[in-house]
């Protein structure tokens, strides 16, 4: 049994009269086939008629019935019961080639045939139909379930737009969009591809949407057009529409048709509402970090400002009010504390300021050829106040090429680093620094002899905030390495960390060398 | 102390910037007998001031409520060269280089310490205050004989290259003041120049090898990252 003869025989009488044209030709080819089947069944008979009585020709005819209703449907079945029982009184009852009978008996004949034709072509047409309907089932439950698939396995909106499109397009054959609200009136967020949707459409979409009620072919309200219309619905509210042109063949208003549309619409809502619950939970997880993280933030810096300020206050308001009763160099030791805190609070406002620059993208990279050496002798010379007693050694490899840096930023850099050696140094230990490029890239080391970091941890040191227990009184701001890192990669470059052997630690930061200029011979 | 102040034999520094409390600090720490210091706490203020006082050092903040400090600096760059300290917060750079090429002589970030201040005062006065620059620069171990194009180190004479030497002459012949690499690529190189700064860069290091006993750190030839190079000024 084609698929195109059950078509026909399943739906006749739901035709849509869209398409009248091919209904009529459909309809004409099987009655043509009918009437070529009476007119075989009598050639045959014909043929056989000295061997058969009339009643065995009979037989011929109720055959050419049971083919017409198997391979052509219910109507041309019932053209060929009618048919039959007249060529078969025409060709073949006494007396011939008349519609007289002479012999009554043949009505009963006349009446069975009639009858038994009638019976059968109902009956295989119903067989035709149930046995559609069925695999119609099938093949709707087979595309929810591959389409609930797909949407199980979509993380976020687009994901689920595409699955949904892809599914429905492939089950149906249909072309699809979905719409999605923005702002009071519906977009159409996804599409089939090579779909133009016009305007009057997003009308039908948008009331839908509104109404929460079936819209276009197939349903009360806007009928006329080509697609067909499904709200989204999920528990509180509409999330969508989902806008389908069917196929010709297939007709919205069919009970089977409106369910399967309506699952399809129940599973694109709910796995919409599962990604919406899904990134409100993430959200709201990452708002609760983001203020643990605020509220840390506004602590260290209300700490890192209010300390400084309050060594400031309290070393000069002992010089103002107790100045005449103070030994000379207990004053000047308070006047420098003042002084030294002012430069810490200084540092620490300098060190807010890039971390908020680089937080918000203001950066942005002045890349000049620079002089590796000038870059660690200007960072030297900032910190050269601090360094006290410290041995500094600087290792540059010979001939170190021009390497395209922001030089101010990776002065900074290397200040940072070499700030933070000094924090945990001992106050006679050595400082390191080695410059040297390899593989296309310049690396800058800078070492100290302090306690070094204990290895879980040294992958955090370069987080915001983070601090490890320092001695009493050098405490950082814990933004400082956070900063070199955000300038390092910036710079496309890498920073990390690792103790050494002999006790203290090594940070090495490695930023690309750039495309090859002038050497620079530093004659070392 | 006080009763000097505004003899016209004091060199006269003239203070503009708007707040309160750095205007009392510095003439609390300037007005040491040493200079007079007259005020004043707007841009336009600060123009007609430069006119009636004939200042000898203008020490300028930028964040002027009435006209930004480097419109002040073009203005008074129209009629005079006196030396002009830019005293600012903006830390940034570009507003340095800005600044220095409009005229300024120096820039000083906030905050600062009065020692610093007072060393690049004295360093813009020397300039201002004698005609015609010394003929032979000296500066710890180094020294510049400007007739006869000789640099020696320690004693010892160094050999330099033309442009080396050019640009060497540049920095001490301004020394003190900061010279941004513009200023010094349109001088040395030329206008065509202007974006090559790797030739700059490349001779300062050479220069730095030379005359310095260790490059890694200079005590001659500063950097002031990202605006150019000054020459420290001999004491």
């Amino acid at each position: 049994m084609s698929d195109k003869s059950v078509k026909s025989a399943g739906f006749p009488a739901q035709r849509r009269p869209k398409e009248p044209r091919s209904a009529w030709l459909n309809g004409l080819s099987g009655h043509l086939g009918a009437i070529a089947l009476v007119a075989t069944a009598t050639v045959l008979c014909e043929q056989a008629r000295p061997y058969l009585s009339p009643i065995n020709m009979v037989m011929a005819y109720l055959l050419a019935v049971v083919l017409a209703a198997v391979r052509l449907g219910r109507k041309p079945a019932m053209l060929a019961a009618l048919l039959g029982v007249l060529a078969f009184d025409f060709f073949f009852v006494p007396p011939r080639f008349s519609f007289t009978i002479a012999d009554k008996e043949y009505l009963i004949t006349f009446l069975a045939l009639f009858t038994v034709g009638m019976v059968i072509s109902s009956l295989v047409a119903k067989a035709g139909e149930r046995l559609e309907a069925l695999r119609l089932r099938e093949r709707h439950t087979v595309s929810l379930y591959q389409l609930s698939q797909s949407l199980a396995a979509a993380a976020d909106t687009p994901d689920v737009l595409a699955a949904v499109i892809k599914n429905i397009e492939q089950s149906l054959g249909a072309e699809l969009a979905v719409f999605l609200p923005a702002e009071g009136r519906v977009v159409a967020a996804a599409a089939s591809a090579g779909l133009a949707l016009e305007k009057t459409e997003l009308e039908v979409a948008d009331w839908c949407f509104h109404s929460r009620r079936m819209a276009g072919r197939g349903t009360e309200s806007y009928s006329a057009g080509e697609f067909t219309y499904v709200p989204l619905k999920a528990l509180a509210d509409t999330l969508g529409v989902l806008g389908i042109r069917l196929q010709a063949a297939e007709d919205p208003g069919s009970p089977q048709t409106r369910r399967l549309l309506d699952a399809f619409a129940t599973q694109t809502a709910m796995a919409l509402e599962r990604v919406r619950l899904f990134r409100e939970a993430q959200e709201a997880h990452m708002l609760k970090a983001r203020q643990n993280l605020e509220r840390a933030l506004l602590n260290s810096i209300s700490h890192d400002l209010r300390t400084p300020l309050a060594a400031i206050t309290g070393a000069l308001s002992a010089v103002l009010d107790e100045g005449d009763k103070l030994r000379p160099s207990s004053r000047a030791e308070l006047l420098e504390t003042a002084r030294e805190e002012a430069a810490r609070l200084n540092r620490f406002v300098g060190n807010l300021l890039d971390m908020t620059r680089l937080e918000a993208g203001a950066l942005r990279l002045k890349l000049e050829p620079c002089d590796v050496q000038d870059l660690v002798g200007c960072a030297l010379a900032a910190v050269e106040k601090r360094l006290g007693d410290r041995e500094v050694q600087v290792r540059l490899a010979p001939a170190l090429p021009l390497v395209p840096l922001d030089l101010v930023l990776m002065i900074q850099v290397v200040v940072n680093l070499l700030d933070n050696a000094l924090k945990y140094a001992p106050a006679e230990g050595r400082l390191e620094i080695a410059c040297y490029c390899g593989d296309g890239w310049l690396c800058i080391e800078v070492a100290d002899s302090g306690p070094g970091v204990p290895e879980p941890e040294l992958a955090r040191i370069f987080d915001k905030f983070y601090r490890t227990p320092v001695p009493e009184g050098v405490g950082g701001t814990g933004l400082g390495l956070s900063i070199c890192k955000g300038i390092v990669e910036a710079h496309g470059g890498s920073i990390r960390a690792e103790n050494r052997s002999g006790g203290g630690l090594k940070i090495i930061v490695k930023v690309p060398q750039g495309a090859p200029l002038q050497e620079v011979d530093h004659g070392c | 102390m006080v009763a000097e102040n505004g003899k016209p034999s004091l060199p006269r520094i003239l203070v503009v910037d708007d707040e309160s409390a750095i205007q009392r600090f510095l003439k609390t720490a300037l007005d040491n007998g040493e200079f007079s210091v007259h005020q004043a706490s707007s841009g336009h203020a600060g123009l007609a001031a430069a006119v009636a006082v004939r200042p000898d050092v203008i020490l300028l903040d930028l964040g002027l409520p009435d006209l930004d400090g480097v419109e002040v600096i073009r203005r008074i760059r129209e009629w005079s060269q006196v030396p002009i300290i830019v005293v600012s917060v903006r830390e940034r750079e570009d507003d340095k280089v800005l600044a220095l090429d409009a005229g300024a002589d120096d820039y000083l970030t906030k905050p600062f310490g009065i020692g610093e201040l007072l060393a690049r005062v004295k360093v813009a006065l020397r300039r201002s205050l004698q005609q015609a620059p010394e003929p032979v620069f000296t500066i710890a171990d180094l020294q510049v004989d400007l007739p006869h194009r000789r640099v020696t180190v320690r004693g010892e004479e160094v050999q330099l290259t033309p442009t080396e030497y050019e640009l060497l002459r540049m920095l001490a012949t301004h020394a003190g003041k900061v010279l941004t690499h513009s200023q010094i690529l349109k001088q040395i190189w030329g206008v065509g120049y202007m974006e090559q700064p790797h030739v700059l860069r490349v001779n300062i290091s050479n220069l730095r090898r030379k005359i310095e006993l260790d490059a890694s750190r200079p005590r001659y030839i500063l950097t002031e990252p990202g605006v150019g190079y000054r020459l420290r000024a001999g004491e």
